[in-house]
């Protein structure tokens, strides 16, 4: 049970007690509240706690000692009506003051607070004792109060009694009590003035404007969100679409190459290509070490001084996508963007492994200028495809010796092509013509210098 | 806090209330100790001037122990009756009803406060016999004592403070002994520095647990009384009997109290008879002698012109103690100025018989001591005189 006092009525109670040339005492007005605290803590989800909050408001002196009991301390029923009148349901305890004396209710405190716990009709009646202290040469004078609930078990008598903003307000903030204010004057002064702040609900105006404003930044963000729905249902359908073309080019590359290689097969059979063969499998060694993996952050960075037309990429996309091989290792390739593009030239389909067959061959640098990890995004625009070559690029290095791991990692929706150098011919100086392999990279001029 | 001190502090209006009950409050058994106040307070203002003092802590022995309740009157309302504070005892709440003094209590009768603080000890009586029914044993015993009449009506009990720790429970009785010290010859009672005050032998019985296992007496007497009794360490009482009763104890102890009391008279009134017979054997030889105590005898007696002085004294517990007697000389000095003197305790002597038989077989006996030493006498004459001749010479 917690108990709290307004400022005003404890020092009124005091003022009556300290000018009183004897005992005094008087009756306690208030209200008796129930309140739940809900705690959550780690050990438990959510514990309860109900105490009751007593409230004093004001507070109701007897003009003289003995005005509502005998000597026996038996309470005249009529006395104490004639004294409380109409506040008699609002009596949630009494006090009483006496100098130099314990602070223990006595004899006489006991058998009336039993009989007015009993008239009243108030279980959880409060007594509240204040004892005034002097010492001998009347320099200091001490008021201790204490407040009782005796109608518990002994052991658990006594209640703390908060008067707030009593105490060192420097340190702490003024806080609004939670007494209210029951006087009369007060209520008409806030009736009259209070149009000016409340509305008719009793609301301050305040808070309704704002509270208007968080209502339509809600509708707002409502708004908005419907907005995102719609473009994003949009961008999936789109990528659908996407996809879908995606699929159809592979197929579509996969039946070329097919052809292709049947068609070479059957020229080789003819010719003896003994060096090439000689050098292909060296050059296989290094093409087959190439592997590249998508990172799953895909970089920015920065675009290459000579990005390639559309053409070289295509070729390259060809002459790595002719190949049968597996898309098992890594080369990745830019894919041929739909929208903001420069062109749709048909791809050449050797371009692109001579190219890498070449770069290789010159440059000690076993990386290769066309594999590219494809990180484009669904909007196709080839600054970034350009972009993820060149982060390809930088990946090539560490990747040689990933070449299981490629396939795992790969998240991207695109298909990796695997580098179809390793199974391509070296061969024909035509597609060395063609190609262009080191334009993708900063290397890469150098090399296509070189090899060009 | 003496009397006068708390009579002159306290409002004059209270003032005869507190005079009756300082100066003659006796209220218990142990009336020798009185009620002593303490701590007097005023309710009014610091600005009163004057004596306002209206509250103080009233001491009350009970029991054996001492109550400290708080009496709160109000100075500005002398008329109002006063309210207490039962010091530690916070459960006890007497009835009213029970209480007339304060039902109608008249502030202008001195007796009142007096008065109302004895009802108030009579509830206290009540509560703490409520408190005793937690031992079913303790609660036997005071119901047996009670029914007894000599014991009954003159009992205090206080069930102790329960030890909240090991759950003990004790009690006190206290008992005031039907004993009567009427008869007790008053040149005992008269030697006490004390204002003797009644004669009162209280028994204090400690019982240290419920079970009765741990049982202390004590025998308190009144100075008097003790001092009639040949001290305190005259009397010892006896241990109580593990699993005895305070009904059989008590008239045991009452019983021994008596006896001693009973002998006492006896040895007064043996020892006057022993004087007088003296005084009729050897009347013209009588010095002097005790007329109060009758504890001392000085006779002057003369054998073949040999005079002699024989002192007798009579112990407390004539005649089962043997009366001592000494010899002597009015002649002869001893080297540190005294008379020469000699002590004889072992003569034909016997209890039983009286006075009469005494003197005359004194007489008899004596003089084979007093012809011993006469020759005592004799011989230290000749030496004297041998001595005498010498230093003549």
């Amino acid at each position: 049970m917690a108990a709290s006092i307004s400022g005003y009525t404890f020092s009124s109670v005091c003022y009556h007690s300290a000018n009183s040339n004897s005992d005094h005492e008087g009756f306690l007005l208030g209200e008796v509240r129930q309140e739940e605290t809900v705690s959550i803590s780690d050990t438990q989800i959510s514990s309860a706690e109900l105490i009751q909050v007593v409230e004093i408001h004001n507070h109701d002196p007897c003009a003289q000692l003995f005005s509502f009991y005998d000597y026996a301390g038996k309470i005249n029923e009529e006395s104490l009506n004639s004294i409380l009148k109409d506040r008699r349901k609002s009596v949630i305890g009494w006090y009483r003051f006496r100098r130099n004396t314990q602070q223990q209710m006595s004899f006489r405190e006991q058998i009336i607070h039993k009989q007015l716990t009993e008239l009243l009709g108030v279980p959880d009646l409060v007594f509240l004792l204040f004892s005034f202290i002097s010492t001998a040469n009347s320099s200091t004078h001490a008021l201790e109060y204490v407040l009782f609930r005796p109608n518990r078990s002994r052991f658990n008598q006594r209640i703390t009694l908060t008067i707030p903003n009593l105490g060192n307000t420097s340190q702490q903030e003024y806080k609004v009590s939670s007494v209210p204010n029951t006087s009369l004057s007060y209520t008409q002064v806030i009736k009259e003035h209070g149009a000016e702040f409340f509305d008719k609900d009793g609301v301050m105006k305040d808070i309704r404007t704002i509270f208007q404003v968080y209502s339509a930044l809600q509708d707002k963000v409502q708004a908005v969100c419907g907005e995102v729905e719609q473009s994003e249902r949009v961008k999936e359908k789109i990528q659908e679409d996407v996809n879908k073309l995606k699929q159809q080019i592979a197929l579509r590359k996969r039946k070329t190459a097919e052809e292709e290689k049947r068609l070479r097969e059957s020229q080789n059979a003819d010719s003896h290509s003994t060096p090439e063969e000689n050098t292909e499998p060296s050059l296989a060694s290094p093409l087959s070490r190439i592997t590249f993996h998508t990172p799953s952050a895909p970089e920015r960075p920065s675009t290459s001084p000579n990005p390639p037309s559309y053409a070289d990429l295509l070729s390259q996309d060809d002459s790595l996508l002719s190949s049968s091989s597996p898309p098992t290792s890594a080369a990745l390739l830019p894919r041929p963007q739909a929208v903001g593009s420069p062109g749709h030239p048909t791809p050449g389909p050797l371009g692109m492994a001579l190219g890498l067959g070449l770069g290789l061959g010159t440059s000690s640098n076993p990386v290769t200028t066309p594999s590219t990890p494809y990180l484009g995004n669904g909007d196709g625009s080839s600054s970034d495809s350009l972009d993820r070559q060149a982060a390809g690029q930088e990946d090539d290095e560490d990747d040689e010796d990933d070449d299981e791991e490629e396939e795992d990692e790969d998240s991207s929706e695109y298909e990796n092509l695997v580098s179809e150098a390793a199974h391509l011919p070296v061969g024909s100086a035509s597609i060395l013509a063609q190609g262009r392999p080191a334009a993708l990279s900063p290397d890469g001029d150098a090399r296509g210098s070189q090899t060009t | 806090m003496s009397p006068e001190v708390a009579l002159h502090r306290i409002s004059p209006e209270l003032r005869p209330l507190l005079c009756s009950v300082v100066r003659n409050g006796r209220v218990g058994l142990d009336s020798t100790n009185c009620l002593r106040v303490t701590d007097l307070k005023t309710g009014c203002t610091s600005l009163t001037p004057g004596p306002c003092c209206d509250r103080f802590k009233l001491h009350i022995p009970y029991a054996g122990e001492t109550l400290k309740w708080d009496i709160i009157f109000n100075a500005r309302y002398p008329e109002l009756p006063p309210d207490f504070i039962f010091g530690e005892d916070v459960e006890f709440l007497p009835e009213p009803s029970e209480l007339p003094h304060l039902v109608q209590w008249d502030a202008g009768n001195p007796e009142c406060l007096l008065q109302l603080v004895k009802e108030l000890i009579q509830q206290y009586h009540h509560y703490q016999y409520q408190r005793l029914r937690e031992s079913s044993r303790l609660l036997f015993e005071y119901d047996s004592l009670l029914e007894d009449p000599n014991y009954g009506r003159n009992m205090e009990i206080y069930a102790g403070r329960k030890n909240s720790w090991t759950g003990e429970f004790s009690a006190r009785f206290l008992l005031k002994l039907p004993v009567d010290f009427s008869d007790i010859p008053v040149y005992l009672l008269k030697d006490t520095a004390l204002d003797p005050g009644e004669d009162v032998a209280l028994l204090s019985v400690s019982f240290e647990d419920a079970e009765a296992t741990q049982v202390f007496p004590k025998l308190y007497l009144s100075p008097s009384i003790e001092h009639a009794l040949g001290g305190s360490s005259a009397l010892h009482i006896p241990a109580f009997p593990s699993g005895g009763c305070l009904i059989d104890y008590v008239p045991q102890v009452c019983q021994l109290l008596t006896n001693k009391v009973q002998y006492v008279i006896q040895g007064y009134h043996k020892r006057r008879e022993y004087i007088a017979a003296f005084l009729s054997h050897f009347g013209t030889g009588m010095v002097e002698y005790d007329a109060e105590g009758f504890t001392k005898l000085t006779l002057l007696l003369m054998w073949k012109d040999f005079c002699f002085l024989v002192h007798v004294d009579l112990p407390l517990y004539f005649p089962r103690d043997q009366p001592t007697l000494t010899f002597q000389s009015v002649y002869h000095f001893t080297n540190s100025g005294q008379l020469y003197s000699q002590v004889q305790k072992s003569y034909p002597y016997s209890p039983r018989w009286d006075g009469n038989e005494m003197a005359k077989r004194a007489k008899y006996a004596w003089v084979t001591a007093w012809k011993v030493f006469a020759f005592c006498m004799a011989k230290v004459n000749s030496c004297c005189k041998y001595l005498k001749d010498q230093s003549d010479y």
